[in-house]
């Protein structure tokens, strides 16, 4: 297992354990969130919002609101039908039965937290309480809930102008799979859930809007992932011209995906600022957060595994249900069918067979949340791992071992139709096995049980699909734009399209265009989220920042230093393919005593005195990135918990991870992904759970009931590397953000399930919290 | 939420249906109840206030009768809407003799929406125990005084 | 997260804060560290007209050894409960139990009558109190008086105080020789509150036999109670493991246990039973060693 590498020499940037030049910033309070923009005559808007998860809409009095003091408008459905488009959907499916929201709604909700109507005043409190005083009168419709249920005969149709809550049917099938089944020595059953879960990001969602109606200007600072999506959907929400419209996103507090959405209020806040002249702020309480921010996973899974009693794979089917909510966000639809791509995990699986049927419910739509998609189906395959070695009788690592695709198979292609990149599972396994001393954890597991304690060893072997990727696949486009200036002092601006907010591409882009230009990482400002400055970009989720961003400022530094090497060839007479970049000098390897300052050569570009003939002036190159494949991750956990059996309390004892993300531009960045990804998996194995009542009332309304992990949750990390360069970008790097998310969850339960062997339990469903393992002790199968 | 349970009254059970159908003296047991007027037959409409410590709403809301089978059994069914959300509530009431008095037996549903739903989580059953408790001590006072005036 | 508009009132004297409650009734709401009140106003489940901040008023906080008791004022923090050494050393129940509330922060500024006097069925210190037959005074217009904890908790966030009372001092101890106490608390995973608390409080006689004991409850039920049913089965009993795993097992009755979306009442049930065995084993342990 080697350490990550650095790209080019020992002594760089590129591959050193450097802090992120974002965090003094942000540490001190300095940074500039969506709430700190302050405009002068801005004013605050407040939604008013259902109640109700299903209900029509008697009708709304605005009357003793609109009389309140401080208010200067309020807006209805109605006020805005035919001002604003729907919210939109990216995906196009064939089949698939479009449902959108009205920015407010109109006649109908279909769940608890949709906007009726919106309250704007010159101050907070003043909207707050006229917010209070809006009268809409309800007519509730029966609410449906369960997935299962919203399927079956005589379920209330959520939207009547679809005959039932199909969103879609979608099916994935790779090989020969009656054959599968029919060889199989054993074929082994179990329906799993995927929890729906609450992204909970620090900061809320939030928007500000300016309206410059002599420019006939519209500024939208938005806590958005996707600035420049965001602009050309807004442009068309509103029919305002795309090229008036200017979309910031200031520093986000954290997205996670949940911030990867074009959201109603973005649309209505920048409306408000156009209609009434005066700047407009809206940010989302927490309780607003939980109800009406997108939420993640829920899925129900039949799975069905074919395996001979070697423990090979044969075949797998699984048939899901994708609990969508009640209305399509951005990608709503999309995200389910990325648990059918992955289905097979890092195994050679001749035959596979994935049917997906999305639902509509009354509950908030489901969307990307860390990992879309992938989580799932990472879940899935490797609980069934799991689920065979303990039929079987064998051990976990060796049945995945025995199914792994060896390195000299790469790129492999899946029987889901992904072709993976690069990979070394075995290797991968092997160290995380050592750094765990699996063979004495296993030895010291009998010890305990026979002194009536209840430790349990989980393993995941993950592979993870991320650097969104291929623009044929993907709906807006995935490629990524990177622009490099050199300014006339040799100070580097850098442009990316993609949008950080918590990544720290800041820090490694430096990195990598410092080492490239022999500079150093603070002659390197990396600008991003702001349309008006930036080429357009896709925006960063889905792991892609460095392995798509990246790779498209890479492309346009090396531009640059061409550029640079033949004017520094053209002054120095040498040949430009000697020329070294070096600690803010140029010269040629050939005669390295005769050099120049690196400003110097950028200089003479500007004043274009001696610039070779035909050659423009200036230094900057813009490149649009097209990826030619999507990047695969991988990497083994193995997690080892203590079960008390008094009350069903979990302990994490211990965690290792060994992840592979190809070569490593910084090293802290990568682990700190790694630690917040696996804590996220931590929280979705044992506390997390967004749980709607019958009624479609979501019951874990606050952070009083929904429990998120806090640091004495989690257990001292022990992280280590492998590195297999991607072959997909000049970088080798894959992505790494949500990687630790998709390993961990299976790890964390496949380590309960095993603590509860003696009990004879095959199987906890997450959150596998305290009363359900309680209970599971005392009863011996599985209940929900 | 399912609730259910018996409480005894001491009065019979003549006495307790006549209570329970009188929306004049059930005023009285509905707490900080302002008004209950006639919305139609076997249907009134209310005004009610309720608090539990520091946590008070104002509530309006209809209270409906239903199958009505004299004196031994009804349903009930109370709905209220107010700024912390709304409820509703439905069941089935029966009354019979016993040594004491009369058991009250109820059984039903109880829907809470809105604020309460999502941040009163731990507090709605309690609440409701509450609520269906101190209902039943008052209805036991107002039948003693009755019983007392006869 | 934004109140309901109120009028702010920060009295000078207990005097003025009495007659200010007096005079405003239901429609005011007293406030100490405001961390029981706060968030209900943030979320417009409370909405006072009037507040009356006594958090500055004079001589309501501080603990002090007054007659052989542990006085604390009311307007003392967790915070500062929890690292006093006077209390640590007379009456550690009760640093024990200021530990598990919440957090560092809420135990900045949270105050031991401002939780006391809110009662929430989930809190830590009323299972306290009733395990020290903790005295609770409260002052009003017509004067002052001393509640014994095992008549204070009346309901779910209902406690004896009358309207106009404010809650002044709590007074505990001094304990026996051969006592030892223990707190163990069933954290709810999200609010920290507890699903189960249970504190013990055992004195031992030199042969080993339980001379007296208090088991308080918080958690389980609408209110924190005694485990009357504990307490019997324990007097007079050998101090030993079986005997407090048996004797736990009635650690519900008495009490309607709740069930809500973190604990059935089942659950509970058990719960209580194994907390009050742990902090059984705990105080014993304790008792063992403080021979006198």
């Amino acid at each position: 297992m080697a350490a990550g590498t650095a790209m080019t020499g020992a002594k760089g940037y590129i591959g050193r354990a450097m802090k992120r030049k974002e965090d003094p910033r942000l540490i001190r309070g300095l940074g500039r969130y969506v709430d700190d923009i302050a405009l002068p005559g801005m004013l605050h808007a407040g939604i008013v919002r259902s109640p109700h998860a299903h209900a029509k809409i008697r009708s709304i009095d605005i009357s003793k609101a609109q009389n309140a003091p401080g208010i200067v408008a309020i807006l209805t459905g109605e006020d805005l039908r035919g001002v604003i488009g729907p919210v939109p959907c990216a995906i196009q499916m064939p089949n698939l039965k479009v449902a959108l929201r009205s920015v407010l709604a109109v006649d109908r909700v279909r769940c608890v937290g949709e906007g009726v109507a919106v309250v704007v005043g010159a101050e907070k409190y003043a909207v707050r309480d006229a917010m209070d005083l809006v009268e809409v009168d309800y007519a509730p419709l029966p609410a449906v809930v369960d997935p299962e249920k919203a399927l079956s005969k005589g379920a209330p149709v959520i939207h009547t102008q679809h005959k039932d809550n199909v969103a879609y049917k979608w099916e994935l099938e790779g090989g020969d799979l009656k054959k599968a089944f029919a060889q199989a020595d054993r074929v082994i059953k179990q329906r799993m859930i995927n929890q729906r879960l609450i992204p909970v990001a620090m900061e809320t969602r939030g928007v500000a809007a300016e309206y410059r109606a002599g420019e006939q200007k519209l500024t939208v600072w938005s806590a958005t992932q996707i600035p420049h999506l965001l602009r050309t959907q807004i442009s068309a929400m509103l029919g305002a011209p795309e090229h008036s419209v200017q979309v910031i996103a200031p520093e986000v507090g954290g997205g996670f995906g949940s911030k990867l959405n074009v959201y109603a209020e973005e649309a209505l806040v920048a409306h408000l600022a156009m209609r009434l002249a005066r700047p407009v702020k809206w940010i989302e309480s927490r309780r607003e957060n939980f109800q009406t921010t997108i939420h993640g996973r829920d899925q129900i899974v039949e799975a069905e595994v074919a395996v001979k009693n070697d423990g090979t794979l044969l075949g797998l089917r699984c048939r899901v249900i994708a609990d969508l909510g009640a209305y399509f966000q951005l990608l709503t639809p999309l995200v389910p069918t990325l648990t059918g791509l992955m289905i097979a995990g890092c195994y050679k699986i001749p035959a596979v067979r994935v049917e997906i049927t999305g639902v509509f419910t009354n509950k908030m739509a489901t969307d990307a949340y860390r990992g879309a998609g992938r989580p799932e189906a990472t879940y899935i395959i490797e609980r069934v791992l799991d689920l065979v070695a303990a039929d079987l009788k064998k051990d976990p690592a060796d049945v995945r071992r025995r199914n792994f695709p060896k390195p000299k198979e790469f790129p492999y292609a899946s029987p889901t139709g992904l072709v993976y990149d690069s990979a070394d599972y075995q290797a991968s396994l092997d160290a995380a096995l050592k750094l765990a001393n699996y063979p004495k954890l296993r030895q010291e597991q009998e010890r305990q049980r026979k002194k009536g304690r209840y430790i349990g060893i989980g393993l995941s072997t993950y592979v993870e699909v991320c650097g969104m990727g291929p623009s044929s696949a993907m709906p807006a486009g995935g490629w990524e734009s990177g622009t490099v200036r050199v300014e006339p002092t040799g100070k580097v601006t850098v442009l990316t399209g993609s949008s950080p907010h918590g990544q720290g591409q800041e820090t490694t882009f430096s990195q990598v265009a410092a080492e490239m230009l022999g500079l150093a990482p603070e002659d390197i400002n990396v600008l991003h989220g702001d349309t008006t400055a930036v080429p357009y970009g896709i925006g960063t989720f889905g792991s892609r920042a460095t392995a798509v961003g990246g790779t498209a400022m890479y492309l346009s530094v090396v531009k640059v230093r061409d550029k640079l090497a033949r004017i520094a060839g053209h002054i120095l007479s040498e040949d430009p393919k000697h020329m070294v970049f070096e600690e803010g000098k140029v010269y040629s390897r050939t005669s390295p005593k005769k050099s120049l300052d690196f400003a110097a050569v950028v200089g003479a570009a500007y004043t274009a005195k001696t610039l070779p003939t035909g050659m423009e002036p200036g230094v900057e190159a813009t490149t649009f990135f097209e990826p030619s494949n999507f990047v695969f991750p991988f990497g083994a956990h193995v997690c080892v918990v203590e079960v008390d059996p008094e009350t069903g309390d979990v302990r994490l004892q211990k965690y290792v991870a060994v992840d592979d993300c190809g070569h490593v531009i910084n090293p802290l960045l990568v682990d700190g992904q790694i630690h917040g990804g696996i804590a996220q998996s931590v929280g979705q194995a044992l506390l997390e759970e967004a749980v709607y009542d019958e009624q479609g009332q979501l019951i874990t309304g606050e952070l009083m009931d929904y429990a998120i992990p806090r640091a004495a949750d989690i257990p001292r990390m022990e992280t280590a590397r492998t590195v297999t360069p991607s072959p997909v970008n000049p970088m080798g790097v894959k992505g790494v953000g949500e990687a630790g998310t998709i390993g961990s969850t299976p790890a964390i339960v496949n380590a309960v399930v095993d603590a509860l062997a003696p009990f004879g339990v095959r199987h906890v469903d997450m959150p596998v919290k305290r009363e359900r393992i309680w209970r599971l002790m005392r009863r011996g199968k599985e209940t929900r | 939420m399912k609730l259910s349970g018996t409480q005894e009254l001491r009065a019979r059970p003549g006495d307790v249906w006549a209570f329970l159908n009188d929306p004049q003296r059930l005023v009285r047991c509905l707490p900080g109840c302002e008004k209950l007027e006639p919305a139609g037959a076997d249907r009134y409409r209310a005004k009610v206030k309720f608090g539990l410590a520091a946590i008070t709403g104002e509530y309006v809301g209809e209270v409906v009768y239903a199958e009505k089978k004299p004196p031994t059994a009804m349903r009930l069914r109370v709905e209220g809407k107010g700024t912390p959300g709304f409820m509703k509530a439905e069941g089935r009431l029966e009354l019979s003799e016993t040594k004491g008095g009369t058991q009250v037996a109820y059984e039903g549903d109880a829907q809470v929406g809105g604020l309460i739903a999502s941040v009163g989580q731990r507090m709605i059953e309690a609440a409701a125990r509450k609520i269906i408790q101190q209902f039943f001590e008052c209805a036991g006072k107002e039948l003693k005084a009755v019983h007392r005036q006869k | 997260m934004i109140p309901a508009a109120f009028e702010y009132n920060a009295p000078k004297t207990l005097e003025e804060a009495l007659r200010l409650l007096d005079r405003h009734g239901d429609k005011a709401k007293l406030l100490a560290g405001g961390h029981s009140l706060l968030p209900l106003m943030k979320l417009r489940l409370a909405m006072p007209r009037y507040i009356i901040d006594i958090g500055r008023l004079k001589g309501l906080s501080g603990i002090r050894e007054v007659r052989g008791k542990i006085s604390i004022g009311a307007l003392t923090t967790h915070a500062e409960i929890e690292r006093s050494d006077l209390v640590r050393k007379h009456c550690s129940l009760l640093s024990e139990t200021a530990r598990e509330i919440g957090d560092a922060q809420v135990r900045n500024r949270g105050t031991l009558g401002g939780s006391l006097a809110h009662a929430d069925p989930a809190a830590d210190y009323p299972a306290t109190m009733l395990a020290l037959d903790a005295e609770i005074a409260a002052a009003s217009k017509s004067g002052s008086r001393v509640i014994p904890a095992s008549q204070f908790f009346v309901d779910m966030l209902t406690t004896k105080l009358r309207p106009g009372e404010i809650l002044t001092e709590v007074r505990v101890g001094p304990l026996p020789p051969r006592t030892g106490t223990a707190y163990m608390k069933l954290h709810q995973p999200a609010s920290g509150f507890a699903i189960v608390g249970a504190a013990v409080r055992l004195t031992v006689s030199k042969a080993g036999r339980i001379e007296e004991v208090r088991v308080g409850i918080t958690g389980v039920g609408l209110k924190a109670y005694r485990a009357v049913a504990v307490e019997n089965a324990l007097q007079g009993s050998n101090a030993e493991d079986k005997v407090f795993a048996e004797a736990a097992r009635a650690a519900a009755q008495g009490a309607e246990p709740l069930s809500d979306l973190h604990a059935s009442a089942a659950y509970r049930t058990e719960m209580a039973a194994v907390f009050t065995r742990r902090a059984l084993h705990r105080a014993l342990g304790r008792a063992r060693g403080k021979s006198a």
